[in-house]
């Protein structure tokens, strides 16, 4: 069961990111400071196990701003489900990314 | 307009992408493709600068690209099932050529490593100078090399000689050695056996010196004295410039001008050090060593392994004395492991069919590249073996237990014999049971129809190929119209059976077809 799954603190971060709103691979970066090569392998690893999904930006969007379209990633009610029980394993995982900053940005 | 070190940096990020996109699976290459440029695209914008350089920028967005390929490599590892790798590498023909490169890299590493084997392999190397005899005399019985008195020697030397065109004399002596020049480093003096040697042994003898400087004996009237390699090591840290320095050896002054090589040495007498000296110099005292080298009249005269000589000593005395060849005949461990070679392909024959089974008795044809690479693989596969089985054969003689060289040589032979008998037959086993379309060997045997039935049907056994592409079918008892190994080849309609299934599919493939 996803409520039974134990994250790594890595993934547990990467899920409260993307709970605070971080929803792209580099703002999960610049928030938690983790590097690409551990960030995005396991941003693949929490879709494989369906605690995360991904979607594919509007081009008309990307190009209104005349940019790439991104790939965002949202969390999955099992993923929500799985960072409550992180954040009673983890407590201190709320402080580290709080959803405050997300909301500034 | 973009400068030009930005551009050069954006093309080698965006090839850094690229590459990383090689290791990700070729159905998501593209997405995960399109995804890392977006992200780089932002990457850049935060990051660089547009219009200066700057390094650490540029660093951070080639570390940010470096991480592509650990996603590339998760991604890879996600998508492919567990048991495929695995699935694909049993049995195939990289698996066999990696295995036996390891068992090829051991057992060398092995020889090079055992003391015995290397001391085997220096003596096999050490070549002595054809027609030499150490002279010796005719009735000294108790087994002990004879020495002779330095006298005689010259008196030997003086006269015209009609077996002999040169002598060469030795003598072993406990004398103290040590540096001399201070400016190599203070050695201290230490006990050495210091043959005293007349100025020709090497030349006679065909040694090699390693590092070796003229020797001048201008310089002060100093003599010569070559170091043998252990002595150069304990007493000289092995340092090369030590050559043409200053030693002192027992009461007198001399300049080391060379090294003799590891185990060169095979007369009698242990020695640390040479001193070469002038025969005129060669002191009256103790008896020595005489080596002779025999003209082609006094090769003509020996049997066996001597020569029988009569000599004229000093006062004209007449000598009985023997001559007995440096160059004692032995088979090297090449020699022995080329003996056994044969002989296991000798027998091969008597143990198991040479054949490697029929091919061609189907309408199915084979490209050449088919063919080729089964061949290829046969060869490579041999030629693996061979040197598995010189250096098996070496450690197992010479590695762990002294046998005296007689045992040792009976034990490579034997080793060599049955490593290379065992070793071909398996080689030819293992091609019989190789899918000649993918080389790797089948699996999952079947018994296919009743022995009852021999006349009527045949039976036997049926294996399959992992990747589905051939049947091999193996006569019970062979007959006149089924009398070797078969191959059934299948066309390609059964490859989704097996294709990308790993082992999970075999077993539904096996129920399949191995039902009669």
């Amino acid at each position: 069961m996803a409520s039974e799954t134990k994250l790594s603190h890595t993934a547990a971060i990467i899920l409260q990111a993307l709970d605070a709103g971080f929803v792209y691979g580099f703002s999960i970066m610049e928030m938690t400071g983790l590097p690409s090569g551990t960030v995005y392998p396991a941003m693949r690893r929490l879709e494989r196990d369906a605690l995360i999904r991904s979607q594919w930006e509007r081009q008309s969007i990307a190009d209104a701003e005349q940019r790439p379209a991104r790939k965002y990633y949202k969390l999955t009610a099992a993923g929500k489900t799985t960072l409550l029980a992180s954040r009673k394993r983890y407590p201190l995982l709320e402080r580290l990314v709080p959803s405050e900053e997300a909301k500034s940005v | 307009m973009m400068p030009a070190f930005q551009l050069a940096f954006r093309l080698f990020h965006l090839a850094l992408l690229r590459c990383a996109s090689l290791l990700a699976p070729a159905k998501q290459r593209a997405e995960w493709l399109r995804e890392w440029d977006a992200e780089l695209w932002h990457v850049q914008r935060v990051c660089a600068p547009a219009d200066s350089l700057s390094w650490t920028a540029e660093r951070e967005v080639t570390a940010f690209c470096l991480g592509a390929f650990q996603d590339a490599y998760c991604l890879a590892r996600q998508t492919r099932p567990k048991n495929m790798a695995h699935a694909s590498l049993r049995g195939s023909a990289a698996q066999c050529i990696l295995l036996l490169a390891a068992l090829l890299a051991a057992s060398a590493v092995m020889a090079h490593l055992l003391p015995g084997v290397r001391a085997e392999r220096s003596l096999s190397s050490r070549h002595v100078s054809p027609g030499l005899v150490q002279i010796q005399y005719e009735d000294k019985d108790d087994g002990s090399p004879s020495t002779i008195s330095p006298r005689q020697y010259r008196a030997w030397r003086g006269r015209t000689q009609q077996y002999f065109e040169g002598f060469a004399f030795y003598r072993v002596t406990e004398e103290s050695a040590g540096q001399k020049s201070a400016s190599i480093g203070g050695h201290e003096k230490a006990g050495l056996r210091v043959a005293r040697a007349s100025s020709n042994l090497f030349a006679l003898l065909g040694l090699p010196v390693q590092f070796a400087v003229p020797d001048r004996r201008g310089d002060g009237n100093l003599l010569g004295v070559i170091l043998s390699k252990d002595a150069w090591k304990r007493g000289f840290g092995a340092n090369p410039h030590v050559v043409g320095s200053t030693i002192r050896v027992g009461s007198q002054d001399a300049r080391i001008v060379g090294v003799a090589p590891e185990d060169s040495w095979g007369l009698p007498g242990n020695v640390g050090a040479w001193l070469l000296q002038p025969d005129s110099e060669i002191a009256a005292g103790g008896e020595g060593y005489v080596i002779g080298r025999l003209t082609s009249e006094g090769k003509a005269a020996m049997w066996t392994q001597c020569v029988r000589i009569t000599a004229y000593g000093p006062g004209d005395s007449e000598d009985d004395l023997m001559g007995f060849s440096i160059e004692t005949w032995r088979p090297g461990s090449w020699g022995v492991y080329l003996f056994g070679l044969l002989l296991a392909l000798l027998s091969l024959p008597a143990i198991t069919s040479v054949s490697l089974g029929d091919y061609s008795v189907c309408s199915h044809k084979h490209s050449w590249s088919q063919r080729l690479c089964r061949w290829s693989f046969l060869s490579a596969k041999i030629a693996l073996l061979l040197p598995i089985v010189y250096f098996a054969s070496l450690d197992l003689a010479y590695g762990y237990l002294s046998f005296g060289p007689a045992g040792a040589m009976y034990i490579q032979l034997t080793s060599s014999f049955s490593l290379c008998l065992f070793g071909f037959r398996w080689v030819l086993q293992d091609q019989r049971q190789r899918c000649p379309v993918c080389l790797r060997t089948v699996t999952n045997p079947a018994e296919v129809g009743l022995a009852s039935r021999t006349f009527l049907a045949w039976n036997g056994t049926e294996l399959m190929c992992s990747g589905g592409h051939t049947l091999l079918h193996v006569p019970a008892l062979p007959t006149s119209w089924f009398s070797t190994q078969r191959w059934l080849y299948l066309d390609p309609s059964w490859e989704f059976l097996f294709a990308g299934s790993g082992t999970g599919m075999e077993s539904e493939a096996i129920s399949g077809f191995s039902s009669p």
